[in-house]
């Protein structure tokens, strides 16, 4: 399994590279920015804005240290680069039966779960990768802008744990998606779609009375990077529901494959 | 204790919704056997053999593997068969070494024959060291068949092994895979070309939209369904005063007679005693002639859904 593993970790490494130095780097010209930035402007703009969009904005205290840095982790620049990562990876097995080179792994005295969980544990670990450059990342900015002074390490760390772990839980969707979908590209196609709603929903669920109960559906419900900033922890709670969508959304995605055809 | 045959289907069967995959095959190929699977594009062989891999799930009747039920036991049928895909499919970031070696090790047995493999296919250390997106399609399928033989596999299981090999290359695989079936290993290979399966084959079986028209020694098959027989009379010579019934395509040139003939030909050499015979031959038919034989005869009652 440890060859899968490697294997997985190794062909999606030009990705991984490429989104570590992306997100890294947008964390960093975020927290650089906050120097030029009129704190009281921004908030009176932020007060002269109408619900909607301050919900879009991700926090209603841009102008803080916390709250502007804070929407930076929320920015759909930096759920972009993570998202992308997770549907590129836990898809693979999907575009692999396609291609049929999973046939060639397959066909070889491996469990079927193994071959499932070593791209599991390849995407995991990718993701952390990319998770840590936005947190190095930030905390490069931190230490350069003395205005961020106010932001510690460890809130840094919380919200990149938060978003790595919001991450992980649409990564097991997505690997169940890919064991579910008669195809590669239906596979991307209905993952990436599933991350997309789950943004709208939480959304529509903060700025619309109807839509507030079903706002607990999204995995985006759990992770808000201001308030884990301002409280300079991950809520324990919102981090045991992603943990838990993650780890059953995958378990039951093995569940899936093993009983699935594994040749098209 | 006699072992058990290296694959036994038993009315294997796999549909496809209405779509009929395989339909109620009962095969056996024994140990040390090399059986030629024929049949046309979408006839079943694939799906037959990823059936066999348990790949593909039956949706009726069993298969065992090397005495394993591949349902059940999958993995331990799969640790001692070496598989080439038909449609293979390599990764084209990795170079050809990095490719045998991560095949290599995802299989329990040591890769001792890696090196005797890219000799007998005639592939160079420096084109092992290329990137496989590099490599033409021949290329590909040499480093198909090294990666599926590469671990010295009881049981081999090679879907179409000569696609893209050059005519050398095709002749030295399969002369290397009859010696591997002398010594005692059993070869499974898939194929549409009858001239290799013709070559090197024990047996062969033939399948045609799902079913299996035929399972026999291949020598056996000219003996079984026809000849072509050539006969030259001192003169004209009425057909009827020798025709038993079991010939076809019949036509006459002056004293030369030519026709098939389906079964024994002792009524027919009884029939020719009393006539003016200058010469007489009697051929075998080549495969292709008896495949098609054998197709075109089931093509009246085979032509189940697709």
């Amino acid at each position: 399994m440890s060859q899968i593993f490697l294997f997985s970790l190794w062909r999606a490494r030009g990705r991984i590279v490429a989104l570590t130095v992306g997100f890294a780097l947008f964390e960093l010209i975020v927290a650089l920015s906050y120097a030029s930035v009129d704190q009281n402007a921004v908030r009176q703009l932020v007060d002269s804005l109408p619900p909607a969009l301050v919900a879009l904005a991700g926090s209603s205290d841009l102008a803080s240290p916390g709250g502007y840095l804070g929407s930076a982790y929320a920015h759909p620049v930096a759920l972009t680069l993570q998202g992308a990562l997770v549907v590129s990876m836990a898809t693979a097995l999907a575009r692999d039966l396609d291609s049929g080179q999973a046939e060639l792994i397959l066909s070889r005295p491996l469990p079927v779960w193994a071959w499932v969980f070593a791209q599991w544990a390849a995407l995991a670990v990718g993701l952390a990768i990319v998770a840590t450059g936005g947190f190095v990342g930030g905390l490069v900015g931190v230490s350069t802008v003395g205005a961020l002074a106010s932001v510690d390490a460890a809130a840094l760390a919380a919200v990149s744990a938060g978003g790595y772990l919001m991450f992980l839980a649409f990564g097991g969707i997505a690997l169940l998606v890919a064991t579910l979908a008669p195809s590669g590209g239906r596979a991307v196609g209905w993952a990436a779609g599933i991350v997309l709603v789950a943004y709208a929903l939480d959304y529509l669920a903060d700025i619309w009375t109807i839509a507030e109960p079903f706002g607990p559906l999204s995995p985006f419900h759990y992770y808000d990077p201001g308030v884990i900033l301002s409280q300079g922890r991950l809520p324990a709670t919102d981090a045991l529901v992603l943990a838990l969508v993650a780890a059953c959304s995958a378990a039951l995605a093995h569940l899936v494959f093993t009983r699935r055809e594994l040749a098209r | 204790m006699v072992p058990p045959p290296a694959i036994e289907s038993v009315g294997l069967t796999k549909r496809y919704g209405a779509h009929r995959g395989i339909d109620s095959v009962d095969l056996r190929v024994e140990r040390g056997e090399l059986l030629g699977f024929l049949g046309p594009n979408g006839a079943g062989k694939t799906t037959f053999i990823r059936l066999a891999l348990g790949l593909l799930r039956p949706s009726g009747g069993r298969v065992e593997v090397m005495g394993h039920d591949v349902e059940r036991d999958r993995r331990a049928a799969l640790r001692e068969v070496g598989y080439l895909p038909g449609e293979l499919a390599l990764y084209p970031g990795l170079s050809g070494s990095r490719t045998l070696d991560l095949l290599g090790r995802l299989h329990p047995r040591p890769p001792s024959l890696r090196d005797e493999l890219a000799d007998v296919v005639q592939f160079s250390t420096a084109d092992l060291g290329r990137p496989v997106g590099q490599y033409s399609r021949g290329m590909k399928q040499k480093l198909g068949l090294i990666s599926a033989l590469q671990h010295d596999p009881p049981l081999a299981i090679l879907d179409e092994p000569s696609g893209g090999l050059d005519p050398v290359t095709q002749l030295r695989i399969l002369d290397w895979l009859g010696e591997r079936a002398r010594g005692g290993d059993t070869v499974l290979f898939s194929s549409h070309v009858l001239a290799e399966v013709e070559r090197v084959c024990d047996r062969v079986a033939m399948v045609r939209a799902g079913r299996l028209l035929l399972d026999a020694p291949t020598a056996e098959l000219g003996d079984r369904r026809m000849r072509i027989v050539q006969i030259e009379f001192d003169g004209p010579v009425e057909a009827e005063r020798y025709l038993t019934g079991a010939e076809s395509e019949h036509r006459v040139e002056g004293g030369t007679h030519r026709f098939v003939l389906s079964g024994s030909p002792t009524p027919l050499l009884s029939a020719l005693a009393d006539l003016p015979v200058v010469d007489l031959t009697i051929e075998r038919p080549r495969l292709e002639d008896v495949f098609r034989g054998y197709y075109d005869d089931a093509s009246v009652e085979a032509e189940g859904p697709r």
